[in-house]
Formats: C-alpha cells, structure tokens, sequence
C-alpha cells in the first residue's frame, strides 16, 4: 500500500497535466486475509473494477482480529487508512460504531441481484458458507449421518470426531449442542447455555482433534485423522474435489457470511459503495471466483452459473440455503464475552 | 587512560569498567528488547482497564487458570526428568568415546540445532498421527486392534518436547563430565569400588553441578513453550503460553494476558533463586570444581 500511493499521486499529477478533463484518479484500500481470497478478489474484481471504473483498489492483507484491532486504532486517532473491511457477522453488531451504514436501496445491482438478507444496515454478504457437518462416506457407507444429532450419536456412528476450536466456536457448538439435543433451529436463540454445555459434556471424550486451522481440518480429513468433523464447506468442498471420500450434511449447518463493511470516515466513500455495486452486478466475475475460493457469492446471478451438479456443494444453493442456521448476532453480539468465557473455562476444565 | 587499563593483560581478572564494557552492548540489547517490554507489559497488567489488581484477582477467582500454571508445571518436570534420564547416558558416551564415534555422537545430539523447531514438531504430528507409522506398526504387531490417539494428546507432547530440549541437558552434563580427571575412577576402583559404586560416589556427584544446569535450562524453557504445546497438544491440555497467546491474539486482551506474563514471570523468578540459593549457580554453568 505504501509503494502503490506514488504511483497514485503521478497519476493525479499526469491527469491534471493533460487538462484535467478524466475523473482525478481514486483508489480504495480493501483489508481482507491475504493469500486466495485475495488473489481471487483481485482476479475477478479489483482489476476489472479499476478498468469499468479507474477506481484502483489497493488490497491491504491482514487476518481479520489483527484488522479490527487496527481499525478501532484508526478510529480512535480519526485517522482512517481502511475503506472497506472485512467483517463477520457478529463484528456488523460489534463493530457498528466504526461502520458506515450501507445504503442497500439505492445500489442498483443490490436492489436487483442480492440475495434475501445478504445486505445487512452494517455490511453486505461477499461471501457465504456454512460450518457443516461433513463425514467419511467409507466409514459410513451404510447409514450416513445427517444431522447434528447424528454426529451426538457413538453408538450409530462410531468414530473418531473433530471440532473447531478458532473462529466463532463459542456460539458455534452451543448451537450445534442444543439442535443435537432436539432444539428446533427457529427457537435456537437466545442460546440455553446450561442445557448446551450438559449437552458438549456428553460429546467432550469422543472429540479426537480440536482444529485451529481450515488448512488443519483439511489435513485432518485426508489423513482420516476423524471420521466426521465440523468444517468450513468451503474447505470441505476442495478435500471433497480432490478426492477424499467424503460428503457434506447440511441439515443443521451454520450460516457463516464474511461480508465486506465499509468504515465510517473512510477515505473513499463513494468509491466504497460503487465498488459494492459493482461486485453485486458483475455476472463474468462470480462463477471463476465462487470455484476459486470454495465459497458462493449472495448474487442472484453468481453461483445459478455454476452446473447444477457443483452447486450443491455449496451453502447459497436454495435446497440446502434453507436448511441452514440463520444466527442471531443481535443476541450473539451483546453475549459475546460471556459465550468467550463459558467456551474457555469449558474447555480448558 | 589505555584499554589495557581495562583489560589487565596479566590474570583473568578484569576491572569492574572492564566487565561493564563487555556488557555493555549485550545489557542494552537485553534492556530494549527484553526489560523494556516485558515492564510495559506488566505495568498494563495493573492499569488496565481499571488501575489494581484486577486482571491478577481473575486469574485466582477462576480455577481453570491455576489448572493451567499447574499442568504446566508438571509437564516441565516430566520433560526434565525424563530428558536426564535420556542425556545422562548419551553424555557419557560422548566422554568415553573417540574418533569417528565421538564425532557421530557430537552430530546425533546437535544435528537437531540445525533444523527448525517447526519441523521437528511437525515430524512428531506425522508419526504419532492415526494413520502414522507408529499406530500401524502397534496394529501389524497385534498389540492394538484399532487406532490409538497418540496425537493431540499430553503424551505426545511431552515426548516432542523432551526431544527438542534434550540438547540442552546433554551439554552441560558432557561438560561437567569431561572436567572430572580420569584418576578419580582409577583410584576409585584401586580402593575397591565396583563401577556401579565409582559412579554413585564419584562420577554423579562431581557431575551434578551440570545435571542441575540442564536442569534449569529445561525446566525454564520448558514453562514457557509454545510451538510444540501448540501443534501437537489439545486445547483441552493447554499449557500456559499458548494461554497467554490466545488471550493476545484472539482475545485481544492485552491486560489479562500481560496478568498471565506476570504470574509466569514470578514463576521463572522464583525457582531460578531458588535454584541459585541452593544449588550455587557459578559452580552449576562453570562446572568448576
């Protein structure tokens, strides 16, 4: 970012130079995780946006909690470096004070492609998955497991078991726990926490491995390490393409939305927002993008490009869509320290 | 006034502006890059977010945090012990030996220095994993019918750490051995001593000042481990500095975790005087008789 300001700045200087009649040369800084998703948004959109538009997109790579804890940083001094972030949906309740408020009504291609949902007042839907339940089709190649209460079940389903233990953890399993235990998705939350954590009790001596990786719930799949884990779908699907045997149940899966959240005082406003505008209507972008990076966009005209076949794998096809946990960050994000400190006095007892 | 002012050249004692000169460059390194953090640290521990102990009085109101400082050492204990057990051996080879022995020896025990920790770590997860070469020998041999977890667990760790930090008992004790002149064992045995009493009487003790030098130095490395912990051990065993690095990292709370380095900090302190008081410390690293 650093380097690519000067460049930038002799462009402004150049167009002014020769009369000043094209638009004065703008950028935007997009903090996203480095490597694929960057590779990819660059690939697909950051370059084709610059050409449609001369707004160049300066990506910025950092992981997300090392983003926020700069980002509060810019917020507090005012001295705002970030235009768009990347946010996970309890950050958009977190974090609204340092977010602009999205105008979804007024960007066209939101109004006609975006999915139901997909633009929340303090982000919008960039990419979706699910935290689904995948397991080893060999294993169980007679009766699958279907359900988060399968996955409860030793007797059925003998194995060994892995579960997360990064991200959203600490709302992810007590969710998980009470659908296991017969809570109907729509009643999930408020979370039951005690009736949740009896339930992670009974499931505690059959977990194998607690992940702290996708690159790590990958290899544990490969290696046969477990017979059945909770996974990111995106890195489910690659382990699934390249061969593994094994297969996703989508009953009880995790909605699990990175979205983009545009800061408030950001340098670029407006080209924030235009960038938004155009991710959600580019149609020659989406179906490279969704089969790089694993996960479908919420675009209407974005993963139905895809064969009907490989859509299945992914979390936005309608017939698993519906069957996903849509999570309450309203509750999730005034709980948070206390679902942090159940989770870790659990754990570690 | 002339350097050699400083530096008597006749005996080995220096002038006290001697010593401070030499240490001058490693003490400003130490007070940058070491002291100045770690108190800035520790001050964020007792003024964030509230001035006090508050970040101190979580870590005592709930018991998994003392859990943790326990477990944690314990497996320091259980890595020294067993990395004496191991090296004592190996540094006595490495003593009676010569030659082309000597030489392979000297490589068994420091060829792991020249690979990455990461990779010996790594090493480990492949043997121990389920499908690894460890459970399928177990299987062909018949002494388990099925997998066993050997990975993420306890065990696993210890053993992984025991082989990173086994270097470090090896040196100090080949050292102390190779200052005991060979006469004491002649002349133990001339006055009768059956070699199992020549060394309980004779080798061990002139040994221990290095036992207890590599002691120290793996047991205070050992508490503040990470990368092994990390990789191969299960969150549900967490030892203290992965503890502290979550709290860091994820959690981002600085003042809780700068508590947690402040408590593993007394820790160090105290049992490094402890060691000093008992065991002299310039006869344990100097292996001065």
């Amino acid at each position: 970012m650093k380097f690519k300001k000067p460049v930038a700045g002799a462009a402004l200087a150049l167009s002014l130079a020769l009369g000043g009649t094209a638009a004065v040369a703008d950028e935007i800084v997009i903090a996203t995780t480095g490597g694929l998703m960057r590779n990819m948004m660059e690939e697909y959109f950051y370059l084709p946006f610059a050409d449609a538009t001369g707004t160049e997109v300066v990506p910025f790579d950092i992981e997300v909690p090392d983003q926020w804890a700069r980002a509060e940083g810019m917020a507090r001094t005012g001295d705002i470096e970030f235009d768009i972030v990347t946010a996970t949906g309890p950050d958009l309740v977190g974090k609204a004070d340092i977010l602009e408020t999205i105008p979804c009504d007024e960007l066209e291609n939101v109004k006609k492609y975006a999915l139901p949902g997909a633009c929340q007042p303090k982000g919008i839907a960039r990419t979706t998955g699910g935290m689904v339940l995948t397991y080893n089709t060999d294993t169980y190649a007679g009766k699958a497991p279907a359900t988060w209460a399968d996955f409860w079940d030793v007797e059925t389903f003998p194995g060994p078991r892995g579960l997360p233990d990064t991200g959203d953890r600490d709302w992810w399993l007590p969710t998980v726990a009470l659908l296991a235990d017969g809570v109907a998705k729509e009643d999930l939350y408020p979370l039951d926490l005690d009736r949740a954590y009896k339930k992670l009790d009974e499931i505690r001596p059959y977990i194998s491995v607690w992940w702290k990786t996708g690159n790590q719930v990958q290899q544990i799949m490969r290696d046969g390490e477990v017979a059945m884990t909770m996974a990111y779908s995106g890195r489910a699907l690659k382990v699934i393409q390249d061969g593994s045997p094994f297969a996703m149940a989508w009953d009880g899966a995790i909605r699990d939305t990175g979205y983009l959240a545009v800061m408030k005082g950001a340098p670029n406003t407006e080209g924030a927002m235009k960038f938004i505008n155009f991710f959600y209507g580019s149609a020659e972008g989406h179906p490279g993008f969704i089969q790089s990076v694993g996960y479908a966009t919420s675009s209407t005209i974005g993963l139905s490009q895809l064969p009907e076949d490989e859509q299945k794998l992914y979390a936005t096809y309608p017939a698993n869509y519906e069957l996903l946990v849509d999570p309450d960050f309203e509750w999730i994000g005034a709980h948070r320290d206390e679902l942090r400190e159940r989770w870790t006095n659990w754990l570690l007892q | 006034m002339t350097l050699s002012a400083f530096f008597q050249p006749n005996g080995r004692r220096l002038s006290s502006a001697g010593i401070v000169l030499l240490m001058a460059p490693f003490f400003m390194l130490i007070a940058f890059a070491f002291l100045y953090p770690l108190l800035s640290l520790l001050s964020l521990s007792v003024t964030e977010p509230t001035p006090g102990f508050g970040n101190y009085a979580k870590i005592l109101d709930n018991p998994v945090y003392g859990k943790v400082l326990l477990r944690t050492l314990w497996i320091a204990v259980l890595v020294s012990a067993l990395s004496l057990v191991l090296a004592f051996p190996v540094a006595m080879a490495m003593v009676s030996s010569k030659g082309p022995m000597a030489l392979f020896i000297t490589a068994c025990v420091l060829l792991p220095f020249w690979s990455s920790v990461l990779v010996r770590t790594a090493a480990w997860a492949v043997l121990l994993q389920r499908n690894g070469i460890i459970n399928s020998a177990l299987q062909f041999l018949g002494i388990t019918s099925e997998p066993i977890r050997l990975l993420y667990t306890q065990g696993a760790v210890v053993v992984a750490m025991t082989h990173v930090l086994m270097p470090f008992m090896v040196l100090p004790i080949y050292g102390a051995l190779r200052n005991i002149p060979a006469d004491y064992g002649r002349a133990a045995s001339i006055c009768g001593a059956g070699p199992f009493r020549s060394f309980w009487e004779v080798t061990f003790p002139l040994a221990l000042p290095g036992v207890l030098g590599g002691v120290i130095l793996v047991f205070l490395t050992a508490l503040g481990y990470f990368i092994t912990p990390a990789l191969l051990g299960s969150p549900q065993e967490m030892m203290i500095a992965t503890l502290i690095s979550q709290q860091l990292r994820e959690f981002l709370d600085w003042p809780f975790a700068a508590a947690l380095v402040g408590v593993l900090t007394l820790f160090v302190t105290a049992i490094t005087l402890l060691f000093s008081r008992v065991f002299r410390f310039d006869r344990m690293l100097g292996g001065q008789l």
